[in-house]
């Protein structure tokens, strides 16, 4: 009996754990298919009807499309997003690798330097940054968006570790066989830490299409807007905001991060474990 | 083939106090089987790795084949390295692990295929070929590591405690395999050990390492037989030699505990009053009649090898063993009177530890 009742109380806990985390998306997901009437009449009282389109209409998804630049901004996304994660893999690899495997002096201090500028936060640094990235020229550009982010400290540290638990011999044996520090990092090194490599790309990825503060300050620009700040801005500053069309933007916005996260998310609780992060 | 000449080599390394190799003279001759052995810290792996390029020497010269080498790359040095923990590429094939480097020379294909399978019937591998190093065994990792090396063809083999990860009887098996590979290919080769049984079974010449400097060289048995120091002595040999303190007196050795041993006069001569140390290996001890033996004892504890019996036994203070035929040697508690040949004990000065 007690054997049976603790995995049941167990689960109950994790059903009510799951349900706090879902029902904001829930909720969100089905007011998308609303009109914006039904959204204010059903928020109270809580019942199924708040979490549930019972008449659903499409109308919200139509405006989305036709009124505002959303594919635009999608595009802009995947762009920014693609281009940040495929950067910062290239220059936290080197720069790990570097850092745990080539002997220089000082190599101690620069590591640590690099990760001390992980305590400064965003809002800390957004004036100076928006000066920096607008004096090169490149504000109102995606690759001024995502500039400043690609050397990124967690990443170095990640792929530090990963790199520091590859036995040193690997290395030494390359060498043996003929194969200079680019041939060794590329043959060697990186094809065995494949996993904290997809779980940085993820991070970076999530980290990249979520972003809106620094986005929302560097690409003012409607062409370069990213999906966030359109989702934010799509109502004009002196109407109402169309909460509907807000909803059915986020469910757009969220839907290529599940996809991406039901495809990868063996690597992404893997690498989890494996840096000793908690998501 | 190939030689390697050390001249006066030494190691610093950064940041430490201390030299960790110091002044190492050596040759090795083309074709010679030579076992680098010492205890763990002695500087057997920082040889080797000199010699193959991957740590810079702070002094002197390597040469290999009429050719100076310190600091030209590994690749350039005509070596191959099998390492301790085999160093396999995780995420290639057998055959990938093996090929990498002659790929990496553009080697034409046909030649790699050619030089892999070879090398792979020679260590029993062909089965293995297309698995990774994470399905294979200790012993066959072993094996792909050592093929790695021969595809290349090398000058020289360099060993770096091969066989240490391998369970005891593996390693004997592997000891002879390498054996036999040498003689196959006769590659001039330096063979890191703190193992001495390895040391004694592979080596043409064996040079016993201690605290980055050479302690004594020569064939096993030479270093058996005459170990130059007490350390050489203690070193080699298993059992270990037994260790007493003695001093010469009118011409004969005196072992404590009313034990004397005739030396003869010439011997004896210059030792006369010098405190020494006086090694026996276990197996020159025998048995004696009570009126000619030279100790006399009570054997505390015997084991059964099978082919031989270790009778432990204490004299003067110091624990000993003798080596003796099972169907001669005592029951624990009993008598033990042994006897012992003047020539089959080696002297060492007590102060500084030096053969007399
Ligand atoms: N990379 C290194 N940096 C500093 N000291 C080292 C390094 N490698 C080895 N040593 C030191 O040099 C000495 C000899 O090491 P090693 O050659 O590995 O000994 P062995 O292989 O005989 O056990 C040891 O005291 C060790 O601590
Ligand atoms: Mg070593």
């Amino acid at each position: 009996m007690t054997a049976l009742r603790r995995p049941l109380a167990l689960t109950l806990i994790l059903l009510l754990i799951l349900a706090c985390f879902f029902a904001p998306f829930l909720w969100i997901v089905s007011n998308s298919f609303k009109p914006q009437l039904g959204i204010f009449s059903d928020v109270t009282p809580i019942s199924w009807r708040t979490f549930l389109p019972l008449e659903p209409v499409l109308d919200n998804y139509r405006s989305l499309f036709e009124r505002t630049n959303i594919l635009r901004a999608l595009l802009n996304t995947a762009i920014v997003s693609v281009g940040q994660v495929t950067l910062t893999l290239i220059l936290c690899a080197m720069a790990a690798y570097a850092l745990t495997r080539i002997k220089f002096r000082g190599s101690q201090v620069v590591f640590v330097v690099i990760l001390l500028t992980f305590l400064l936060p965003v809002e800390a640094m957004l004036v100076p940054l928006f000066q920096v990235v607008s004096g090169l020229g490149l504000a109102n550009s995606l690759l001024g968006v995502m500039i400043p982010w690609i050397a990124s400290p967690f990443g170095l540290f990640l792929l530090k570790q990963a790199f520091e638990e590859l036995p040193r011999d690997l290395e030494d044996a390359a060498r043996i066989d003929g194969a200079g520090h680019v041939r060794t990092f590329f043959s060697i090194i990186l094809p065995n830490v494949k996993v904290p490599l997809l779980t940085l790309g993820l991070v970076t990825f999530l980290f990249s299409w979520n972003s809106f503060l620094w986005p929302l300050v560097i690409a003012q620009n409607p062409d370069i807007q990213l999906i966030q700040v359109a989702i934010a801005q799509q109502g004009s500053p002196t109407q109402l905001p169309n909460w509907g069309e807000t909803f059915a933007g986020a469910t757009v916005a969220t839907l290529p991060l599940i996809l991406l996260f039901l495809v990868l998310q063996k690597y992404f609780t893997q690498g989890m474990a494996m840096s000793g992060i908690k998501g | 083939m190939a030689q390697v000449r050390l001249v006066d080599l030494g190691k610093t390394y950064d940041g430490a106090s201390a030299n960790t190799i110091k002044g190492l003279d050596l040759e090795v001759a083309d074709g010679e089987f030579l076992v680098l052995v010492g205890p763990s810290g002695c500087g057997k792996s920082t040889t080797l790795r000199m010699i193959a390029g991957l740590e810079e020497p702070t002094a002197g010269e390597i040469w290999i084949s009429d050719r100076r080498v310190d600091g030209l790359e590994p690749r350039e040095r005509d070596i191959a390295m099998v390492f301790q923990n085999y160093a396999l590429y995780p995420h290639m094939t057998v055959a990938q692990n093996m090929s990498f480097g002659l790929r990496l020379a553009k080697v034409p294909k046909a030649e790699i295929r050619q030089r892999v399978e070879t090398a792979a019937e020679t260590l029993g591998l062909r089965d293995y070929l297309n698995r990774h190093p994470k399905a294979l065994s200790g012993g066959q990792r072993q094996r792909v590591a050592m093929g790695r090396a021969i595809v290349r063809e090398p000058g020289v083999f360099l060993f770096d405690e091969p066989l240490s990860n391998l369970d005891a009887q593996l390693r004997g098996q592997m000891r002879t395999e390498i054996r036999r590979l040498h003689d196959r290919l006769s590659a001039t080769t330096v063979y890191v050990t703190h193992d001495q049984v390895e040391a004694m079974t592979l080596a043409d010449r064996v040079v016993v390492l201690k605290d980055g400097r050479i302690e004594q060289q020569g064939s096993p048995q030479e270093l058996y037989d005459r170990p130059a120091t007490r350390f050489v002595a203690g070193f080699l040999g298993s059992p270990q030699m037994n260790m007493l303190s003695g001093e010469v007196r009118q011409g004969a050795l005196d072992l404590g505990g009313g034990s004397q041993l005739a030396l003869s006069a010439d011997r004896a001569a210059p030792l006369e009053g010098r405190k020494l140390d006086v090694g026996i290996r276990p197996e020159a001890f025998r048995l004696a009649a009570p009126e000619v033996a030279v100790i006399h004892g009570r054997a505390e504890m015997v084991e059964l090898l099978g082919a031989t019996s270790l009778v432990h036994f204490v004299h003067a203070g110091q624990a000993c063993t003798a080596l003796l035929e099972p169907s001669e040697a005592p029951r624990a508690g009993q008598p033990l009177h042994l006897g012992l040949s003047p020539d089959r004990i080696s002297l060492f000065d007590a102060d500084s530890g030096r053969a007399v």
